[in-house]
């Protein structure tokens, strides 16, 4: 077949009215000039990268050039970059990105990350790729600049959302794009509908628990390769643990789904070291622990559900103000509370009102007075985030809070203040992903989340690539509560802190599992005893460490075989 | 292209570009800008269409470039340059904008006296551009006489090994070309699109096969859609743009050579 062949005549017209002119003709010298500028620019083969060559400042990693070049040659262009946390996958997207641009293949880019990485993105891409990426400020660089970084919240808004429509985008990269696993949210819609010719996702938490999800982000890249909607759920929902399906399931999503795991790439790590410390609650502390437990046995508690109670357990072992806030909230919402509901909240304040003293901020104050370096504390609640800020600057430590609801700039300025002027970090879940702080090493779990998923991303965001020392992950657990049984059944009991987010990735999607958080709030909240709680809690571990017996059956088998 | 070819290459540069060389050292240098050289890459049309208006002295800029920084002294501030970035990408497109079009003369060294006819060349550097998915190039330089239409390749390696001037010598006259330069590129172009006819297209086949394979899916995805909609539209057009097998010519630069008999 016979190949359209274009030739470019611009050059011919003008060649010809020179002649006619008699001039102007060009410097010898830059004439040859630009033919060796030409002789530097050529690219010889389809295959191969050249982009490494062109960046001497940069040295990648030997899997990190193999990513590119798989996503080059034999993906083309179109991926879902997942390896773990901290391997480099934004080095992985910008040698790919400059590789499209030296070969010309890609000119407009636009590059959507979470708002807090923006500034990142767009220095990273400059100092270490020389590509002049710009961060979304104004309006006009949609159009003006050829390579944008911006937060996809901004960008599906308008004005900004037509005139993004309107560009025909040459290259789409999506950090944490795991975000986009539900295709019925307005960002799935709006990536969905942008106009892209090659599409990078990346994301280290790809393979959630449903299929779903998989499915959603593949379809988003390339539709059609897992099948239409009806077909793939006829295929792989309804007798999703037949291996045979599963392993043809697999081959296809490894068509456009590249996974390093860190152990795979040989990198020397730095250590983990966990710890963990139990706390002993305070006499007031206990009662109102105690207190908060007994509402389940309440009968005129009807109004609220199980998970309350839960969540004013786990926030009694967070603080008091955390419980403070919720309780004022519950009486808020109701619009006409009984007299009943009333005294009982009014109860409850007076325990909270009775607590003098944090046990576990306490303890962090030593702690963090003993490690004299940089420290990250992270809390699931807002109210315990101030209040231990305020706790702190009583001890003369300095500390910056840190939210996912901060704005870019802000969140700029806080990890830059954290960086130069204050010692400790305090950050909500929230405030978790998208932020990179490798230039310290401690991080204190004042209280623990549910989902061990959500923990990975929290000690990731320091034990990543350019992390020179161990990393120190400190857990506190108050003693005889929810979260001792949390930390001792579970977390420990799965060496989760040993253990890299993809073993368990793999582990949970193996069972099919359903939610933890499903788990164990039927675990916590729904038991009746004691007694039955542990066993559904010895129930869930065993079913975890049964998946992972299965994981390394088949490793062996693999090895054996070949 | 090393750091150390880089600085060549700039120095050159700015040498053909009449621009003063102020200071340098190990792996630096500082330039003067000429008022052209400075329209040219410092990207300030305001200021330059305000000095016209106001008649104010000119004023260009200078422009300190670091080639290595192990090597520069650490109180020199500059810009950086590596291959990639984006002032040297500049200059290399500056180096193609101003010598696109050239005419010039072998300056021969034949005793006076003798009257010595100079031959029209239309001499052609070009790239095709192989395009799908993928891309590579290729460089070829084309040298046609524009009277009995000899063709020969390599043409700009040819017109190194002489000495060239862009004024007529002494004793020299030119010929008339009998093929008009329009026809002559017309003729280098088909050559070109000849031989490229004539290759083995098998990276065309592969691409087409990687896009009809894309194809399939996308329509097997939208298969039960009563309405297909934007998106479908979208990503069928976007297969076509990343797949479909081209290949571009395009001109670096040329020009008109004036040679004697047997330099070529």
């Amino acid at each position: 077949m016979t190949v359209q062949i274009g030739f470019d005549s611009a050059w011919q017209d003008e060649f010809l009215k020179r002649i006619d002119d008699d001039g102007p003709w060009g410097n010898w010298e830059l004439y040859k000039l630009a033919v060796e500028v030409e002789t530097h620019t050529t690219i010889p083969d389809f295959e191969g990268l050249q982009a490494p060559k062109h960046l001497p400042s940069l040295t990648p990693l030997p899997h990190q050039l193999e990513v590119a070049k798989q996503v080059v040659e034999s993906m083309n262009g179109k991926a879902i970059l997942a390896d773990e946390v901290g391997l480099g996958k934004t080095i992985e997207a910008g040698l790919i990105l400059k590789e499209y641009m030296i070969r010309g293949l890609v000119k407009k880019v636009l590059i959507l990350v979470p708002a807090s990485l923006v500034s990142q993105w767009a220095m990273e891409l400059n100092s270490k790729f020389f590509i002049p990426a710009v961060a979304q400020r104004k309006s006009y660089v949609w159009e003006q600049c050829d390579v944008v970084v911006s937060s996809i919240d901004t960008a599906k808004r308008n004005p900004h959302r037509d005139i993004i429509y309107s560009l025909d985008y040459d290259l789409i990269i999506i950090d944490e794009a795991h975000k986009l696993k539900n295709n019925k949210t307005k960002n799935y819609e709006f990536v969905q509908n942008l106009k892209k010719k090659f599409c990078l996702l990346l994301t280290a938490t790809p393979i959630q628990n449903r299929i779903s999800e998989i499915f959603n982000l593949v379809s988003l890249l390339k539709p059609g390769h897992l099948g239409n909607e009806s077909a793939f759920y006829e295929n792989y929902k309804k007798d999703s643990r037949s291996l045979n399906d599963d392993a043809h399931l697999k081959e296809l999503v490894n068509k456009v789904m590249i996974r390093n795991r860190r152990a795979d790439t040989g990198i020397e790590w730095t250590k983990r070291h966990v710890e963990t410390i139990p706390i002993e609650f305070s006499q007031a502390e206990r009662e109102l622990y105690e207190a908060v437990t007994e509402l389940r046995n309440e009968e005129n508690w009807v109004s609220s559900s199980q998970f309350s109670v839960m969540t004013l357990q786990r926030e009694a072992c967070s603080s008091r103000e955390a419980v403070y806030f919720t309780l004022q909230n519950m009486l808020k919402r109701q619009e006409q509370p009984s007299i009943a509901f009333q005294e009982q909240i009014q109860y409850l304040i007076k325990k909270v009102e009775a607590v003098q003293q944090n046990s576990k901020a306490q303890k962090a104050l030593e702690l963090i007075q003993k490690i004299n370096d940089k420290v990250i504390i992270f809390t699931e609640y807002r109210a315990t985030q101030m209040y231990l800020q305020w706790f702190l600057k009583q001890y003369g430590i300095t500390s910056v809070p840190f939210r996912g609801g901060f704005k870019r700039g802000k969140k700029d300025w806080m990890r830059e203040l954290f960086q130069k002027n204050a010692q400790v970090l305090i950050a909500t879940e929230a405030g978790g992903e998208g932020i990179n702080l490798q230039f310290c090493n401690h991080i204190i779990n004042f209280d623990l989340p549910w989902n061990p998923m959500r923990l990975e991303q929290r000690i990731g965001r320091i034990h990543r690539l350019g992390q020179e020392k161990d990393v120190m992950i400190y857990n506190f657990a108050t003693k005889e509560t929810v979260e001792e049984h949390i930390m001792k059944l579970l977390y420990e009991k799965i060496h989760l802190f040993e253990k890299v987010i993809g073993d368990l990735d793999d582990i949970l999607t193996k069972l099919e599992f359903g939610s933890i958080d499903d788990h164990l709030v039927d675990i916590f909240g729904r038991s009746a005893s004691e007694g039955e709680m542990r066993i559904k809690m010895e129930n869930l571990t065993s079913m975890i460490q049964f998946a992972e017996d299965l994981k390394e059956g088949e490793l062996n088998a693999a090895t054996g075989n070949s | 292209m090393q750091q150390q070819e880089i600085h060549k290459f700039l120095e050159r540069y700015f040498h053909a570009n009449g621009c003063e060389i102020t200071d340098k050292g190990p792996g630096y240098m500082t330039v003067q800008l000429t008022i052209d050289l400075d329209k040219e890459l410092m990207n300030r049309p305001f200021y330059w269409h305000y000095l016209e208006k106001t008649g104010g002295i000119p004023n260009p800029m200078q422009l300190t470039l670091i080639t290595n920084q192990q090597l520069a002294p650490p109180h020199i501030k500059g810009e950086v340059i590596h291959f990639g970035s984006p002032r040297l990408h500049q200059i290399f497109d500056s180096a193609r904008n101003l010598a696109g079009y050239i005419r010039l003369y072998e300056n021969h060294r034949q005793a006076p006296g003798k009257q010595v006819p100079l031959r029209p060349w239309l001499g052609m550097n070009i790239r095709v551009s192989y395009q799908c998915d993928r891309k590579r190039d290729v460089f070829k330089s084309i040298g046609l006489q524009l009277i009995n239409g000899q063709m020969v390749e390599s043409f700009h390696d040819r017109l190194l090994g002489m000495s060239l001037t862009p004024k007529i010598p002494d004793y020299s006259f030119t010929l008339s070309p009998l093929i008009m330069p329009g026809s002559g590129v017309f003729r280098v172009a088909n050559f070109i699109k000849a031989e490229i006819e004539q290759e083995d297209h098998k990276w065309a086949d592969e691409a087409r096969k990687r896009w009809q394979k894309d194809l399939t899916l996308l329509e097997h995805f939208y298969e039960e859609a009563e309405e297909k909609g934007e998106s479908y539209e979208n990503e069928k057009t976007a297969l076509q743009e990343q797949y479909e097998p081209k290949v571009n010519i395009s001109i670096i630069n040329g020009g008109l050579f004036y040679l004697t008999d047997n330099a070529v």
